[in-house]
This record gives structure tokens, sequence and C-alpha cells, in this order.
């Protein structure tokens, strides 16, 4: 048996170099923010209630662009189903968490939580104090990083510092390893065409997101299907 | 200027429902594959698109590459390629588009 100090010191080991990589997602999502002339507060606001990198950086890029509130929306509620399937992986570990604590721990899901969470689930069983300190962990590198960013956003000229190159190369940098299987590799080469035909059919439409994160994810599950059954 | 404060607050529900959700109702119950591999396609798809949107540049209706992202996100796919560093790819990759910039003095 584990005991509370053990567990917390292996939880703050683990977590520690993924909280670097967050930072660095942080520290551009503060930048960003500032280009949509954010102040400080709305900012940092935006990472401590909603703690999700994806959508901050996606919702800030379409903020940008000035697409509407609904496909923001909709957007968001895309870039979140993958929350219930970490939620619902996670839950086994979360139950011996009283339920006000369950709902704290359930904020804390993310993409790096739930691998970190999922891992120690395998090895331990389940374990809510572990998954408490990794989320709590992140969600203070992810806080700290966007004021930051903020913060060196708002005393330098972004273009001259190439800071808006920093948001398609971060996305390039974290989407290239992320292909390894065919139907990934599949949907992102549909995902690439269809953005691009629908980009040259109706430059500036917010819907052009949304058709593709629905439309090319369906192609890599006919790929997925098909090497299945073959 | 308006603050996105009625936005932050949305957001913030939308996401925290999809956790929770998650944590205490898919409890117990197995997920149709299917709809697990499609949940994972997702995210990737939209990384795909809102590279694209970047690279892209809109000007009154017609629209145009902009050679800066594009050669600085070509650089970055062969940087985490071969040297699987994150943070070395994103700064180099911003080194690439800069230069590209001056360079077209643009």
């Amino acid at each position: 048996m584990l005991t509370n100090q053990q567990t917390v010191r292996t939880a703050l080991l683990e977590a520690l170099p993924l909280a670097l990589a967050i930072a660095a997602y942080g520290l551009s999502y503060g930048v960003l923010a500032t280009q949509a002339h954010w102040s400080l507060w709305s900012t940092i606001l935006m990472s401590l209630l909603v703690f999700s990198g994806s959508v901050q950086l996606v919702i800030v890029a379409m903020f940008i662009s000035g697409a509407a509130l609904p496909s923001m929306l909709i957007t968001a509620v895309l870039l979140n189903l993958r929350n219930l399937l970490y939620g619902a992986a996670l839950a086994d570990n979360l139950a011996p968490a009283s339920r006000k604590y369950r709902w704290l721990l359930a904020f804390g899901v993310s993409d790096e939580s739930f691998v970190l969470g999922n891992i120690r689930y395998q090895k331990y069983g389940a374990d809510p104090l572990y998954f408490g300190v990794v989320a709590g962990t992140f969600y203070s590198a992810w806080v700290v990083a966007s004021y930051i960013g903020a913060y060196l956003g708002d005393l330098i000229d972004p273009v001259r510092w190439g800071l808006d190159l920093a948001f398609p190369i971060t996305f390039v940098a974290l989407l290239i390893p992320a292909l390894t299987q065919k139907p990934i590799i599949a949907t992102a080469i549909t995902a690439l065409g269809m953005a691009s035909l629908l980009h040259h059919m109706m430059p500036n439409s917010e819907f052009n997101l949304i058709l593709t994160g629905i439309i090319a994810p369906l192609v890599g599950l006919y790929i997925a299907r098909r090497s299945h059954h073959g | 200027m308006a603050e996105p404060w009625v936005l932050i607050i949305v957001l913030c529900i939308v996401t925290f429902l999809s956790r929770l959700i998650g944590v205490e109702m898919m409890a117990g119950r197995v997920l149709n594959p299917t709809l697990r591999l499609y949940f994972n396609f997702v995210p990737i798809a939209i990384m795909v698109a809102l590279i694209v949107d970047q690279i892209f540049i809109t000007d009154n209706g017609s629209s145009s590459i902009s050679l800066p992202i594009l050669g600085g996100s070509i650089v970055a796919a062969l940087m985490i390629k071969v040297t699987r560093s994150f943070l070395l790819t994103v700064v180099i990759g911003i080194l690439v588009g800069l230069g590209i910039r001056y360079w077209l003095h643009i």
C-alpha cells in the first residue's frame, strides 16, 4: 500500500515533463489571445474556467477571423467529444472519490491527465489522489503560462517576432507525430483536401472547419473498418 | 472593445459538461467501438483544417497562400520527424517563417 506522500511525490514527478509541454502550449495561447485584442483578465479567465488547450487555441483563432458565436460553439462541442471518451475510461479510476471531489477531478480531464491517469490505473488500480495531483499540476502550468504569454504578447509586436507563425507551426508540431496509423493519415489527407477545396469555394466561411471536422473522420473510419475486415 | 465574457462562460459550461458527462454517466457502459474511433479522428481533422486556414490568406474575397506560414510549416513537419523535439521544432519553424518574410519583404 502506497502512502499518500509517496503518491503525491510520484504524481508530481511524472507530471512535470508534460507540465512543461503544456506550459509551452499555454504560452502560445496567451500570445495568440493578445492578438485577438483580449485583455489580460479575459485571457487568464478563459484559462482558469475552460482549461483546455485545443478549445482555447482554436476558439481564439476563430475569434480573430471574426467567426460567429454559434459556429464557435459547435466547434467547441466537436473538440470536446473526446472528453466523453476520456471520462468514460477514467470513471472507474475516480469512483472512490466523494461526489463533490469527483466533480472537481472531472474538471481536470484532458489529453495529458487522461494518459497518466490511465497508466496509473492499470498499474495500481483506482487512485483519485494521483489524478488530482497530476491535474492540479497541469492546471497551474496552464494558467501561469497563459499569463506569461499574454504579458509577453502585449509587450512585443507579434508579427515582427513571428509570433503569428507560432499557431500554425505549433499545430504542425503536434499533428505530425500523431500520424502513425493509416486511418489517421487518411483522415488528415482528406481534411487537407477538403479544407483547401472549401476554402477555395467559400473563403472566410467558419463552416469549413466544422464540415471538415465532421466529414474527414468518416474517411478514417472507413479505412479503419476496411483494414479490420480485410 | 467588447470583452469575450459571454463566450468564455459558455465555453466553460460546454467543456465542463463534456468532462462531467464522461465521468458520471458513461461509467460502466461500453462505448460503441466505431464511435470511439470517430472521436479519435475528429481532433486530427480539425487541426489540419486550422493549419490550412492559416496558410491561406483571404483578401477581398480572393485567397492566396502565405509563403512564410507554408514554408515554416513544411520545415516544422520535417524537424519534428527528425528531432522529435517539440520546442526546438516550434522555434526553428518560426525562424524559417520569419526568414521567408524578411526575404520577401512582406
